[in-house]
């Protein structure tokens, strides 16, 4: 039997309450959405060398180096504000309690 | 160095794998620009849809905290779009016909791992037809070049090349020439 009053021990358990929803639910999720958006950058970035490698390397002419630079161009400033835009996400306000 | 960097993209020259040491690219072919610009309008399209969908939601959006979300899975969005229109993109540059004084080298690009090379050498030419079908085309001036070889061997058609009625009269005359013995420009 505990020592301690009952209104003591309704917040100790409430304390308990929310450590575990911290520990058990929102960080594994968060952890789960930063290996996606991980995995996301990784396909994007293989998807990516691959056009640049068709490009440059069977391309005759001009125009293929030009897309293969305009695309490297775009795919860094899009990517670039990817990561600031997912940088800027608090997945804890989304998570329900 | 950078000089040189960026003559690359000023003056590329249209070599190839397989080129033999005196052969002398006359033509370099790809489809009409009318064909990629159909697809092209469509990625267009589909990049205002994040646009519509935060000005019609973002009351919503900003009232249950999720803008920062949105503004997120709209730039993995636009990566896509970026993506597949760079993929149109590569499959119609690599998609060429390259006519030589030898020969006629079609490339045939249906994706990035899927291609058919085939050559056709100018002395097996027999004859060369053109086809335009429909207004677009008229207007345009694209349309289908067929080449018929010697014997019972398969057609040559490349589609919607433009001006065909021009590249069909220097396949003709890259003909001629090589049967001639007389050599090309």
């Amino acid at each position: 039997m505990s020592s301690l009053p009952e209104e003591e021990l309704t917040a100790v358990y409430h304390l308990n309450d929310i450590i575990n929803i911290n520990m058990t639910y929102s960080f594994p999720l968060e952890i789960t959405f930063n290996i996606l958006a991980a995995v996301l950058f990784l396909i994007y970035w293989g998807l990516t060398f691959i056009i640049l490698y068709h490009l440059t390397r069977f391309g005759i002419g001009v125009q293929p180096k030009r897309f293969a630079a305009i695309f490297l161009l775009g795919s860094v400033v899009v990517s670039g504000a990817a990561i600031i835009l997912f940088m800027n996400i608090d997945i804890n306000s989304i998570i329900p309690k | 160095m950078i000089k040189k960097l960026i003559e690359i993209f000023r003056d590329s020259p249209n070599s190839f794998d397989g080129q033999e040491k005196d052969e002398i690219v006359l033509l370099l072919l790809r489809r009409h620009v009318f064909t990629i610009l159909v697809p092209l309008a469509l990625f267009i399209l589909a990049c205002l849809l994040p646009i519509i969908t935060g000005v019609m939601f973002y009351s919503y959006l900003s009232a249950q905290g999720l803008v920062n979300l949105f503004f997120f899975v709209s730039s993995i969005w636009y990566l896509g779009i970026w993506l597949a229109i760079f993929y149109a993109l590569t499959i119609y540059t690599l998609d060429t016909v390259i006519i030589t004084d030898h020969r006629i080298i079609d490339n045939d690009q249906r994706g990035l791992f899927y291609r058919n090379v085939s050559e056709l050498h100018s002395h097996r030419i027999q004859d060369v037809s053109t086809r335009t079908n429909g207004v677009i085309e008229t207007f345009l001036n694209f349309g289908d070049v067929t080449v018929q070889t010697a014997g019972s061997e398969k057609q040559f058609v490349f589609h919607q090349m433009p001006e065909p009625v021009k590249v069909k009269d220097i396949i003709m005359q890259t003909a001629a020439t090589r049967d001639s013995g007389v050599k090309a420009l």
